[in-house]
């Protein structure tokens, strides 16, 4: 039995992909310590005199914070209405026939597949339109719409893995088709709700030129927006922007270790209910 | 089709949201493609399908094509074995999976405007840090990643590869996360080795969820753009311009919005296609999980 | 086989869920609709929208400018709107947002934009606010850029004239004085590169990678040789003799070795830092480098000097004209108001304001004398004949359609896939059919 060595294999493995994976993140961190005059000295790599200059201008930067609540709050809101829709919808796909299913879910994503560059232009007349400029809602409602299609698909995939005996059972029992969705079959499928739930938060939080075009001050600019205005007209403050790429990532980064206990609680609670 | 009456209050949220917002813009583009349409000069004249044809011969539109495909193929495929590999193996993990799973969803964290720049930096040629690891290791002088054509679509991939392959990983673990205890505790009893039991047993139900990642990633390839355009901005020379960067530069540069809005559409049958070859080809493949058990 | 739902159960428990649900979505909206930023100013007097690029310096003078302004125009407030810095975006946001009549009231553009911006009708002209008395006070050449014929639509804010910046003790070790053409620049590198056997010391760093700014490049490399991409009267006459040679000089700086290859990926930033960590002999740059290059903590402080580009023979000897000024869109609510403030902002003081503290180079003439300017940016009466001199690019509205079609050609150019005349022909062709269909 290889599996004391199929371990340390998987474990080496791991191991170096994580490096690799992080390897442009930490140079990253590595950057933002060091003062400006050394930025492009390499030799050596770490740090000779390691400087906190970057993060004093990155925090002292007051679109920043703001940038980060406004982020959190949208691409929140987004995520949660696009969950509960999209979770809507995908239930009857998940349980036609076959072929009903394709063509509803074609129609539903062939909406959403022209690159957004293209829809600029009219998303954005309609937003001045109805008075949403530099609002949260300007960037919800386009959020919203563009992750749907992407929600829909992610979940009908997640509910057809469930086993259709459980639903049976429960609409024996007289359950409402509502109830069956809301009481059984999400809570089997958390960890598929909470994996979209956070690629779609991930999603609207990259988002970038909706974000640049509909947004104009502090009161609605999220975070890509606030970190393209680091450089100048002329110059790339390389070393204030690493310092600042890693503080705007610690929110995400938060919710990614939150969610992995979701993840382990929602299958535990989904087993447990099965029997 | 839905025939059932109960189906329609679930879908009609759904229905109503894309209709409300994305409707109209996605109409106008269609209308946008049928004119000769440029802002500043007040050019504004229904031309049919002209642009169309016109895209037909447009030896930049075929290049264009040629780079997004390459670039796709090749992205998507890095990220679902690298993916999906993390994911296997993050799977048989207890202890420690938090962790390692936040560390492998770092390059997600980031805006990917904000990631281009970070390997842009890292491919500085004077004093980035993999010219400077080459050189350490008596490597080639210094590769020029984003100025040379044989290289810059390479970084690029490799750039937007590394940003996205955490969608591919957390799909995937969750699909494996779903795939009951028992399947894996029957197949062993039965005597499947562990190869074989991935392949025969794991790989069959993971199908449906690995299908969704390629397709999606592969649509989202097609439309890649923030990446390429904040590391190389189509160049040198056009050999990373993809569908969605010369269609930015048509609109935006060239200010011919009906044309770009026929590139935009081009892209999107494009990625119908795709989709369309997925849905005939791979999806009558897989079956939901417990029907045939 | 599914069985048909209960219709009795469906509806009982359907209102209760819905009901639920659309509170839920009710609750959020309204917290959103409550959630508007400060857009909406409760004002008696005046608020001015000014949008400009990100500006970036050892300190940002503009807060304090807009409060002294504040503070001399009781009544009116002036909201920022700040832009990221690159060109492309900038101009894509102006494109959208002009085109939807958003009531801006200032706008800072860029010098390539106003023809085109003119020719939409985006805005407005400032023949009667601007008193021509007043006007030659600023430089000519971008005055002329922000006009249209004849007609003044914006006024300078800052401006930028491609410089060429040396190593001055390398140059005076190996006994050179700055070199006047293109030859002995390359031949001056040569020798020092040989001479300091530092294979990390590059002859010439200029900007290569394919955007705007290697158009820039390129133009100024075809006007040292005497061509023209198109000649004043609007005719094309790229495809002659002195623009594939020049195009021809710039490859071969690659592949003799001069310029490093990677001029092909450099942009303004890429090139400057690595002249700035002492890495290059010459290089080609807009004046804010300077301020760069003399920072406290440069290794290169105090050995820099700045001339004008070299030309080829049968040439002469200019740079490309580059800066923003300020105009004034249609849309905007408050013209008077908006003219009050262009006038502050591009006055002796605020200039000089901008100068210190964020390196933006003075468009007045006499702020290039100016005592006080002088003390912290001596270079500056040097650096006087080199604005004066400068070109603008092509003035015309088409201008940025024309800077498409030769990007992707000079790029392939500079990467060795397209020969000079391949390039020189197929930019031809395209820039005939650009210019002769619109017209």
């Amino acid at each position: 039995m290889g599996r004391g060595r199929s371990r340390l294999f998987s474990d080496l493995t791991l191991a170096l992909l994580l490096a690799a994976t992080a390897l442009p993140f930490l140079w990253q961190l590595l950057t933002s310590f060091k003062p400006e005059a050394d930025l492009l000295r390499l030799p050596p790599f770490l740090p000779e005199r390691w400087s906190l200059e970057h993060y004093a201008t990155v925090l002292a930067h007051p679109g920043l914070a703001r940038a980060l609540i406004n982020s959190t709050g949208i691409c929140l809101i987004a995520t949660l209405l696009a969950l509960g829709v999209g979770a809507l919808a995908a239930y009857p796909l998940a349980r036609t026939p076959l072929r009903g299913q394709r063509l509803w879910l074609a129609g539903i994503l062939g909406a959403s597949l022209l690159p957004v560059i293209a829809l600029v232009s009219p998303l954005y007349l309609g937003i001045r339109l109805l008075g949403l400029r530099d609002t949260w809602l300007a960037l919800i409602l386009p959020y919203l719409a563009l992750s749907l299609p992407l929600t829909v698909w992610l979940l009908t995939a997640f509910l057809r893995e469930l086993p259709r005996e459980v639903e049976e059972a429960a609409r024996l029992d007289g359950c409402s088709r509502f109830g069956i969705l809301w009481r059984i079959l999400l809570p089997l499928a958390a960890p598929g709700l909470f994996s979209t739930g956070v690629i779609i938060f991930v999603f609207n939080w990259n988002e970038f030129l909706l974000a640049l075009t509909f947004t104009a001050t502090d009161a609605s600019r999220t975070v890509p927006v606030a970190l393209a205005l680091f450089p100048g007209i002329h110059e790339v403050p390389w070393g204030d922007l690493a310092a600042a790429s890693i503080v705007v990532s610690l929110p995400p980064l938060a919710l990614i270790l939150g969610f992995h206990r979701w993840v382990v609680r929602g299958l535990t609670l989904g087993v447990l209910g099965q029997r | 089709m839905t025939r059932r009456p109960g189906a329609w209050p679930f879908l009609l949220p759904a229905v109503v949201v894309l209709g409300a917002i994305q409707l109209y813009p996605t109409l106008a583009v269609f209308w946008l493609s049928l004119e000769r349409r440029i802002p500043v000069f007040e050019v504004a004249e229904f031309v049919g399908l002209a642009n169309y044809r016109f895209l037909l011969e447009d030896p930049r539109f075929w290049q264009a094509l040629g780079t997004t495909a390459y670039f796709t193929v090749v992205s998507v495929g890095l990220e679902l074995l690298w993916g999906g590999g993390i994911a296997l193996l993050l799977h048989r993990r207890r202890r420690l999976r938090g962790l390692l799973l936040a560390g492998f969803l770092l390059p997600w964290a980031l805006p990917g405007v904000v990631s281009a720049k970070m390997f842009e930096w890292l491919l500085y040629p004077d004093g980035g840090l993999v010219n400077s690891l080459l050189g350490a290791a008596g490597g080639p002088a210094g590769i020029n990643w984003l100025g040379d054509p044989a290289w810059a679509i390479h970084a690029v991939i490799l750039a937007d590869a590394w940003r996205t392959t955490p969608f591919v990983l957390l799909l995937v673990l969750a699909g494996l996360e779903l795939i009951p205890h028992e399947v894996h505790e029957a197949a062993a009893v039965d005597g499947a080795g562990r190869w074989r039991g991935f392949v025969h047993v794991t790989l069959p139900l993971l199908a449906p969820v690995l299908g969704v990642a390629l397709l999606i990633r592969t649509i989202d390839a097609l439309r890649v753009f923030d990446v390429i355009y904040v590391l190389t901005g189509g160049g040198p020379a056009g050999t990373t311009e993809t569908l969605t960067v010369y269609a930015y530069r048509t609109f935006f540069g060239t200010l011919q919005f009906g044309y770009g809005a026929a590139l935009a559409v081009a892209t999107l049958l494009a990625a119908l296609i795709l989709a369309g070859g997925y849905l005939r080809l791979v999806a009558p493949a897989t079956r939901p999980a417990a029907e045939g058990a | 086989m599914e069985e048909a739902p209960n219709k009795a159960e469906l509806f009982r428990a359907r209102p209760a869920r819905l009901g639920a649900w659309g509170l839920l979505l009710a609750g959020l909206l309204a917290l959103l609709l409550g959630c508007r930023g400060p857009g909406a100013p409760a004002t008696e007097g005046t608020t001015l929208t000014f949008v400009h690029g990100k500006v970036l310096g050892p300190s940002d003078p503009l807060p304090g400018l807009l409060q002294e302004f504040e503070a001399r125009h009781p009544g009116v407030r002036v909201r920022q709107e700040t832009l990221p810095s690159s060109t492309d975006e900038q101009h894509q946001f102006y494109l959208i947002n002009l085109e939807a009549r958003t009531p801006f009231d200032v706008i800072a553009v860029d010098v390539i934009w106003v023809p085109e911006f003119v020719r939409a009708g985006w805005l407005r002209d400032l023949s009667e606010v601007f008193p021509p008395g007043e006007r030659p006070a600023f430089l000519e050449t971008p005055r002329e850029a922000a006009s249209v014929d004849g007609r003044p639509y914006g006024v300078p804010w800052l401006m930028d004239a491609g410089v060429l910046f040396y190593r001055v003790d390398l140059l005076a070790r190996y006994g050179f004085e700055p070199p006047e053409t293109y030859a002995e620049l390359a031949r001056q590198a040569r020798a020092i590169m040989e001479g300091e056997q530092d294979p990390r010391l590059a002859g010439f760093l200029w900007q290569g990678k394919q955007y705007e700014g290697m158009v820039v490049n390129a133009f100024e490399q075809i006007w040292a040789n005497g061509g023209r991409v198109l000649a004043p009267d609007g005719r094309v006459t790229v495809e002659r003799p002195e623009v594939v040679e020049a195009l021809g000089f710039m490859r071969r700086l690659i592949t003799s070795g001069v310029s490093p290859g990677w001029v092909t990926a450099a942009d303004e930033e890429l090139s400057r830092r690595s002249f700035n960590a002492g890495r290059a002999v010459f290089h080609r740059n807009w004046p804010y480098a300077i301020d760069l290059f003399e920072a406290r903590d440069s290794p290169i402080r105090g050995k820099v000097g700045m001339t004008r580009l070299p030309r080829h023979p049968g040439g002469e000897r200019v740079s490309a004209l580059g800066g923003w000024s300020l105009t004034i869109p249609r849309g905007s609510r408050h013209p008077e108001a908006a003219w009050e403030l262009i006038s502050f902002l591009t006055g002796e003081h605020a200039q000089k304001a901008m100068a210190l503290g964020a390196g933006f180079k003075p468009t007045r003439h006499a702020l290039y004398q100016d005592p006080e300017l002088t003390r912290y940016q001596p270079y500056l009466p040097s650096l006087y004949p080199l604005m004066q001199a400068a070109r603008p690019r092509p003035v015309t509205p088409y201008y940025l359609m024309i800077s498409q079609i030769l990007q992707p050609e000079w790029s392939a150019v500079l990467v060795g896939i397209k020969s000079p005349e391949a390039a020189v022909a197929s930019a031809k062709v395209r820039l005939l059919h650009l210019l002769g269909q619109s017209r």
